[in-house]
C-alpha cells in the first residue's frame, strides 16, 4: 500500500464533510426535534404519539403485514432460486425466470398499487376475466400483493447469489452417503442457506415496513406507519415534532433488523472452492418447480399487464377501442414532459455524483492506509439502516427554513445518501480483489497516486462503475419514499407526480408516466449490461 | 555501490531486521536468501523505499538515500505476481511509464529491450493470454524501460514451472551483464540463489548469517544455520539427482 498522500486527504475530508452535513446533521436534527415542545425539551411528543390509538394500530398493522409479506416472499424467492440452481429445467426458461422476476425493480412502487387496482378492482381485468371480485383489494390484500411483488426481486437476488456460491457437490455426496430426500435437502440446501433465508426475510420485512408507494395507492383504510407519517407531516394539520417521533419509532425495528442481518451473516457458509456439477435426473422435481416458478411469474406479469394495455384503450374498461390519444395528450402536456425531464435530470445527477462518491469512498477504505478510513463502513451501515422516508423527513426538518428548500440539490443529495450502501459495497468488493501492488507499480513508473487511480484502478473497475451507475440511476427514477417530503411544484418528479394524479383519478396518465419510467430504466439497464459485458471481454 | 549501514527495522515493537551491514558493488547480482519470516522481503522493500527504517543508513554512490522517498530513489521492482495492468495489452504495459519520462528512452532503445526479452510476437496480446514466463518478461521490460539504477526482483522464479525456470535464470544473469545493472533478488530456494548470483546474503531471524560468493558458502559455511538449512537442502537434492542418474555422473 502506498503512503498517505495529500491527495488522499483532499478526497477524504470533503466526503466526510458531505456525510456530516447530509447524514449525521439531519438525523441529529430529527432526534432533537422529536423531543422539542412548546415548553422546552421533554418526552411529551413521545407520550402523545404512544397514546394515540390510531398510530399504535398502524404500527401493529405494519409489523403484521410486513412479517407476513416476508414469509411469503422468502418462500417464493427460495422456490425460484431453487428452480434455477437445483433442477434441470430447460435453460431458456431459467433465463426467463431470472430476468423476468427482476422487472418490478424498474417501476416505482406506487405504480404497483394502481396496477393491482386495475387488475383486481371492481372494473379490473382479472375481475372481468373471472366474472367476479376475487377479494377486496383495498387494504390488507392489496398491500400484501404489492409488498410481495416489490420485495420478491431483492429477496430472489440475495438467495440466488448464495446458491451460486454454494458447493453443489455436497448434494451428490449426501446421496452417496445414503441420505433420504428430506435429510439431504435439509443438510445440503437449507442448512447452508439458513443465513441467507433469514437475510431475505429481514430484507423483505424492512422493505415493506418502510415503503410508502404501495400503501399510498392501495392502502385504503388499512393504515400503516408510512402513510401515518405522511399524513402527520403533510396532512391538513402538519405536526413536525410528532412526525419526528414517528420517524424515530420507524427507525427502531429497522435498526433491530440490521443487527439481525449482521448476525445472520455469520450463519452463512463460506466455501473456498465450488465446482459445477451435473444434477441428477428427476422429472417430477423439474415439473413441480418449473410450474410453481412459472405460476409466480405469470401471476406477477398479469398484475402489470394492465399497465401496458389500459393506456392504449379509449376508456378502459368501458370503451375498449384502440387509441394513441392518451399518449399524444401526455406528450403534448408540457406539465408532464417537464416532470419527466426533472426525473431524468435527478436520476442522472444522482448516478454520476453518487457513483463518484461511493467509488472514492471505497478506494479510500480499501486501497489507502488513511487513519479512520473505516468510518466509511460506519457510514455505509448507517445509510443502509435509515429508511428513505426518515432521511427525507430529516432533510425537510433541517433545510425547511434555508435556501436549500425546494432545490434539486437536496433531492439529489438525499438519493445519493439513501442509496449509498449497495454501490459502495460493490466498489469495495471489486477493489479488494485487485492486485495490491498496482499503486506502488504506478508510482515506480512515475505516476502520482491520483494518476494511478485514474490510469489503472478506474479502468479495471469499469464494469463495477457501470453497475453502480445503473443501480443509482434506476433507484433514483423509481423512489418515492425518499423524495416525497422534498419535492415542490417546481421540482416534482414522475413518482411524486403519480401520487398527485391519483387525486384526479387520471389513471391513463399514471400508467403512461409509469411506462416512461419503465422504458427509461429498461434502456439504461440494457445499455449498462451491454457495456459491462464488453468490459468483461478484456 | 549500494551500502546498507546498521539497518534496523521494527514492526509494532517487534524486531524484524537487526543491524544489517552490507555492500553491493555495481553490476553485481545479489540474492537475499532465507526462510519465510526471516526479513528478506522487508529488506528488499527497505532498499526500494516502500518500507521505512528505524535505524541506519542507505547510501547509493555516496548519496544518503535514507530519507529519499521511493519514487525519487530511481530503483525499481518486479513483483512476485508481476502486478501487470490487465486492461492494457503487453505493449501498453511496457510503455506505461514512458509518458512520465519523455525522451529518456529512444524508439531504438525500446525495441532493443523488447528484442532482448523476445517479446515482439506477444506485444498485442492481452495479459490474460500470456504464459507465466511471458508475463514475467513483460513485467521486467516495463521496469527496464524506466532505466532503474538497481533492479529488485521478488521471488522471480516461484510462479514459474520447472522447464522455464532455468531459462529465466539465464535471462536474469544476462540482463545484469548486458545493462551493467545491480540486481537484488529475494528467494527462499538455496539452489536458485547459489546458481544465479555473484553474492548471497543469508538472513535468519532478522540477522545476517553469512554474506559471500556461492563458493564461500559451500566451502566455508559460517554457522550451523547455513549448514543445516542451506547446505543440507542442496546435499539432499544432489543425492536425489545422483540416485536418478547413477554415480557415474558424480
Amino acid at each position: 500500500m502506498p503512503d498517505v498522500k495529500p491527495a488522499m486527504r483532499v478526497i477524504y475530508i470533503p466526503i466526510l464533510l458531505l456525510f456530516a452535513a447530509f447524514l449525521f446533521l439531519p438525523l441529529g436534527m430529527l432526534f432533537v426535534r422529536s423531543f422539542e415542545t412548546a415548553d422546552g425539551i421533554n418526552l411529551s411528543n413521545y407520550l402523545t404519539v404512544l397514546s394515540n390509538a390510531e398510530l399504535m394500530k398502524s404500527f401493529e398493522n405494519s409489523v403484521k403485514i410486513s412479517g407476513l409479506t416476508a414469509v411469503i416472499t422468502t418462500v417464493l424467492a427460495f422456490f425460484l432460486a431453487y428452480s434455477i440452481h437445483c433442477t434441470r429445467l430447460y435453460r431458456p426458461l431459467k433465463s426467463v425466470i431470472k430476468t423476468g422476476i427482476l422487472i418490478p425493480m424498474l417501476l416505482p412502487t406506487i405504480t404497483f398499487g394502481f396496477a393491482i387496482i386495475y387488475s383486481f378492482g371492481n372494473q379490473g381485468i382479472i375481475t372481468k376475466i373471472f366474472g367476479r371480485n376475487l377479494f377486496d383489494i383495498y387494504g390488507f390484500n392489496g398491500l400484501l400483493i404489492g409488498y410481495v411483488i416489490y420485495t420478491l426481486p431483492s429477496a430472489f437476488l440475495l438467495i440466488n447469489n448464495s446458491f451460486k456460491y454454494m458447493d453443489k457437490k455436497f448434494i451428490i455426496v449426501s446421496k452417496l452417503m445414503g441420505d433420504g430426500t428430506i435429510r439431504s435437502f435439509l443438510n445440503t440446501i437449507i442448512r447452508p442457506l439458513s443465513g441467507t433465508l433469514g437475510g431475505a426475510f429481514v430484507l423483505s420485512f424492512i422493505l415493506s415496513f418502510t415503503d410508502f408507494g404501495i400503501p399510498a395507492s392501495v392502502g385504503g383504510t388499512y393504515s400503516v406507519v408510512a402513510t401515518q407519517l405522511y399524513q402527520v407531516m403533510l396532512g391538513s394539520i402538519p405536526d413536525f415534532n410528532n412526525g419526528a417521533v414517528i420517524a424515530i419509532l420507524m427507525l427502531i425495528p429497522v435498526v433491530f433488523s440490521v443487527f439481525l442481518l449482521n448476525y445472520l451473516e455469520k450463519l452463512n457458509f463460506h466455501y473456498d472452492k465450488f465446482s459445477d456439477i451435473e444434477l441428477t435426473q428427476h422429472k417430477g422435481r423439474d415439473i413441480c418447480f418449473g410450474s410453481i416458478s412459472l405460476l409466480v411469474l405469470i401471476g406477477m406479469f398479469s398484475v402489470f399487464a394492465v399497465m401496458f394495455i389500459a393506456p392504449f384503450l379509449t376508456s378502459f374498461p368501458y370503451d375498449l377501442s384502440f387509441t394513441l390519444k392518451h399518449f399524444i395528450d401526455t406528450f403534448q402536456s408540457s406539465d408532464l414532459t417537464a416532470v419527466y425531464k426533472n426525473s431524468l435530470f435527478v436520476a442522472l445527477m444522482t448516478a454520476v455524483l453518487g457513483t463518484f462518491i461511493a467509488f472514492s469512498s471505497a478506494v479510500l477504505n480499501v486501497r489507502t492506509p488513511l487513519k479512520g478510513k473505516s468510518s466509511m463502513d460506519v457510514i455505509s451501515m448507517l445509510t443502509n439502516t435509515v429508511p428513505g422516508m426518515v432521511l427525507g423527513l430529516s432533510y425537510l426538518l433541517l433545510f425547511n427554513g434555508s435556501s436549500w428548500k425546494g432545490t434539486f440539490a437536496i433531492i439529489i443529495l438525499c438519493n445519493m445518501v439513501h442509496f449509498f450502501t449497495t454501490p459502495y459495497l460493490m466498489a469495495k468488493n471489486s477493489l479488494s480483489k485487485m492486485n495490491p501492488a498496482w499503486e506502488i507499480t504506478g508510482i515506480l513508473l512515475g505516476d502520482s497516486w491520483i494518476r494511478t487511480i485514474y490510469r489503472v484502478i478506474l479502468p479495471n473497475s469499469a464494469s463495477t462503475v457501470i453497475e453502480m451507475f445503473s443501480y443509482y440511476f434506476i433507484n433514483s427514477m423509481v423512489t418515492i419514499s425518499g423524495i416525497i417530503f422534498l419535492v415542490t411544484a417546481q421540482t416534482t418528479l414522475v413518482a411524486s407526480k403519480i401520487k398527485e394524479l391519483q387525486h384526479f383519478a387520471k389513471f391513463n396518465e399514471i400508467f403512461i408516466l409509469s411506462l416512461l419510467i419503465f422504458f427509461t430504466n429498461l434502456i439504461v439497464k440494457l445499455l449498462c449490461d451491454h457495456y459491462q459485458k464488453r468490459q468483461f471481454k478484456h | 555501490m549500494l551500502k546498507l549501514q546498521n539497518i534496523s527495522k521494527q514492526f509494532d515493537g517487534k524486531s524484524v531486521l537487526d543491524h544489517i551491514n552490507l555492500e553491493i558493488k555495481t553490476g553485481e547480482i545479489v540474492s537475499l536468501l532465507g526462510p519465510s519470516g526471516s526479513g528478506k522481503t522487508t529488506l528488499l522493500h527497505i532498499i526500494l523505499g516502500l518500507t521505512g527504517i528505524n535505524h541506519g543508513k542507505i547510501i547509493f554512490n555516496d548519496t544518503d538515500l535514507s530519507n529519499v522517498p521511493m519514487k525519487d530513489r530511481g530503483f525499481n521492482i518486479v513483483f512476485q505476481d508481476y502486478a501487470l495492468f490487465p486492461h492494457l495489452n503487453a505493449y501498453e504495459n511496457i510503455v506505461y511509464g514512458l509518458r512520465n519520462r519523455k525522451g529518456s528512452v529512444s524508439k531504438e532503445e525500446l525495441q532493443e529491450y523488447i528484442d532482448f526479452l523476445e517479446l515482439t510476437p506477444h506485444l498485442k496480446k492481452r495479459i490474460s493470454e500470456l504464459s507465466g514466463g511471458q508475463k514475467q518478461r513483460v513485467s521486467i521490460a516495463r521496469t527496464l524501460v524506466m532505466k532503474p539504477k538497481i533492479l529488485l526482483l521478488d521471488e522471480p522464479l516461484s510462479a514459474l514451472d520447472g522447464v522455464i525456470k532455468e531459462s529465466i535464470k539465464e535471462r536474469i544473469k544476462s540482463i545484469a551483464r548486458e545493462f551493467k545493472l545491480t540486481t537484488i533478488i529475494v528467494t527462499h530456494d538455496p539452489e536458485e540463489a547459489l546458481t544465479m548470483s555473484d553474492k548471497i546474503l543469508i538472513i535468519n531471524q532478522g540477522n545476517i548469517s553469512q554474506f559471500g560468493s556461492p563458493q564461500e558458502i559451500i566451502n566455508q559455511p559460517a554457522n550451523d544455520f547455513v549448514k543445516e538449512f542451506i547446505l543440507k537442502q542442496l546435499e539432499i537434492k544432489r543425492e536425489n539427482i545422483y540416485n536418478l542418474f547413477g554415480e557415474k555422473y558424480a
